[in-house]
């Protein structure tokens, strides 16, 4: 960073323009989210909706309020978040870790290849009754059903990360006696740092159907069950406090990977 | 002097689904100790496919490599690890070859101060300019004190003015080092002003077609060298035999 008194006027200038432009879109943003609400709730107060098939704002917020007093809304937060969780780290791991063993064997991935395209192109949620059987009905299911749908996409993000890694720079260290863990090491997992954030990114929101998906199919409690529930006994002011509580979840998860990538991916701009 | 690189009646055949590529056929020649060669000849001839033989990258499909040193590559980017600063870039080969020596990393790093990077050694390769990288790429590459350079078109991805200047910093250090260099390049006045001998090549398969020791009284300095009134001379020779 240089010391800002060195810069000149027309700097401070752009600078102050450039601020306040940043600002301007924060306030717009906010002030959109405002308008909707406003809007939403003013046609459930007017009767221009039916608040029983579009919920309103306050409602939703009656609903939450009413799931906190009852002592169940930190229950059903964590049940969901506990299983996406999971599955999300597991898929990951096993994910990067088989992208790493594709990467390494040439003989593997050449076999492996059209058994990922179709387990891509499979609608994992056809799966449901066979992981009923295999994990019965509780979190066990809902893990593995996130799993599934992460882990391929996992995979696939990162074997072509490490595929991508510039032929100029495997030469160089070949050249220098590198072998192929150290090729490994020093070359194609630290250039894949930036693919890795971004499969992260893709990941945190693939979790998330996953594990809803599970709820949908089985389960006894979580967000996902909320909104099943609610659907059936047509509360649907639940369904839309689980769905915004949803949101927001997904959204802070989806931040923590920003603040992860803002740590680590400090010095590569190129 | 004794020879410490020899090709013997090489052919290298790429070998793909569609077809064979036949790059280089019976091509021999020798590179003495200290001696600083440019092989120049039309693009896709095979002439990174020849350093990549020199530096045992691949075996030759008939005849000989013999390389009685260790060999330091260079490429026509710097290949800078964008991740690491330019002191840790430099001491890579080191890093890789599992160097321990005190002693090694001191010199590589009094060579990058003495060469001007000492004030960046802490930077990230995007700080610094096309030139300076490309001095650390080269310092990088001496870091091993490997005793023969392969140097594939190093100069090439810079401008005009820069590639003058850091061919004329590459060229003093090496002749300071006393390496022996295997210059590879599609420029004419680059190869006259840098080479001892000079070996021009065949359109693809690459053989050898002509080869000239290059006499400029003693004079290594690049620039120098421009000036001289034998260079256009050369010039003429080489661009006939380049275009034959
Ligand atoms: N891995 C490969 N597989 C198949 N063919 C290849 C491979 N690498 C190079 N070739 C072919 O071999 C020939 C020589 O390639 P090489 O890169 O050695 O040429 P070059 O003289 O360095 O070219 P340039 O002047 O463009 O740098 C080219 O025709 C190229 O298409
Ligand atoms: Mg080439």
């Amino acid at each position: 960073m240089k010391n800002t008194e060195n810069f000149s006027q027309e700097h401070h200038k752009f600078l102050r323009a450039r601020k306040r432009k940043s600002i301007l879109i924060q306030c717009l943003r906010i002030g959109l989210l405002i308008l909707l609400l406003g809007i939403w709730e003013l046609s459930a107060a007017c009767g221009w909706s039916d608040p029983f098939l579009t919920s309103s704002p306050s409602r939703i917020a009656k609903t939450i309020g009413s799931l906190y007093t009852e002592g169940t809304l930190f229950y059903h937060i964590g049940v969901t978040l506990a299983e996406t969780l999971t599955g999300f780290f597991i898929a990951v791991l096993f994910g990067t870790a088989a992208a790493l063993l594709l990467w390494w064997s040439d003989t593997l991935r050449s076999v492996l290849e059209p058994y990922i395209v179709v387990l891509n192109a499979l609608p994992k949620i056809a799966l449901g009754p066979l992981i009923i059987i295999w994990c019965g009905t509780g979190s066990k299911a809902i893990v593995f059903m996130t799993i599934l749908v992460c882990i391929i996409v996992v995979i696939m993000h990162m074997l072509n990360a490490f595929i991508m890694t510039d032929q100029n720079k495997i030469l160089l260290l070949r050249s220098m006696g590198a072998g192929k863990l150290q090729l490994l090491t020093r070359l194609v997992i630290p250039s894949s740092l930036a693919s890795f954030i971004s499969m992260l990114k893709v990941t945190v929101g693939m979790s998330w159907i996953g594990s809803i998906m599970g709820e949908y199919i089985v389960s006894k409690a979580g967000l996902g069950y909320l909104i099943v529930y609610g659907g059936q006994v047509f509360r649907l002011d639940l369904v839309m406090g689980a769905t915004c509580i949803l949101c927001s979840l997904a959204a802070i998860m989806y931040f923590c990977v920003v603040l992860l990538e803002k740590l680590l991916v400090k010095n590569t701009q190129t | 002097m004794n020879e410490i690189l020899t090709f013997d009646h090489v052919s290298y055949i790429y070998h793909t689904k569609r077809d064979e590529i036949e790059a280089l056929n019976d091509l021999s020649f020798s590179v003495r100790e200290g001696e600083f060669v440019a092989v120049i000849g039309p693009s896709g001839c095979g002439k990174s496919t020849l350093l990549s033989l020199a530096a045992g990258l691949l075996t030759p499909s008939a005849g000989s490599v013999n390389c009685s040193g260790s060999v330091g590559y260079m490429l026509q980017r710097d290949e800078l690890f964008p991740w690491l600063t330019i002191e840790k870039n430099i001491y890579l080969p080191l890093t890789i070859k599992h160097i321990k020596t005190k002693e090694i990393y001191e010199r590589a790093r009094a060579r990058a101060v003495k060469y001007g990077l000492g004030e960046f050694l802490a930077s990230y390769p995007f700080q610094l300019s096309g030139g300076m990288r490309q001095r650390a790429a080269l310092i990088r590459t001496l870091a091993s004190d490997p005793d023969v350079l392969l140097l594939d078109e190093p100069f090439s991805a810079l401008d005009y003015q820069t590639r003058l200047n850091v061919t004329e910093d590459v060229a003093a250090i090496l002749r300071k080092e006393k390496k022996t260099a295997l210059l590879i390049t599609h420029d004419i006045s680059e190869t006259i002003s840098l080479a001892d001998r000079v070996l021009v090549l065949t359109a693809r398969p690459a053989r050898v077609a002509h080869a000239h020791e290059l006499m400029f009284d003693g004079v290594v300095n690049p620039l120098k060298r421009r000036e001289m009134s034998a260079f256009s001379g050369w010039f003429e020779i080489l661009w006939k035999e380049l275009n034959a």
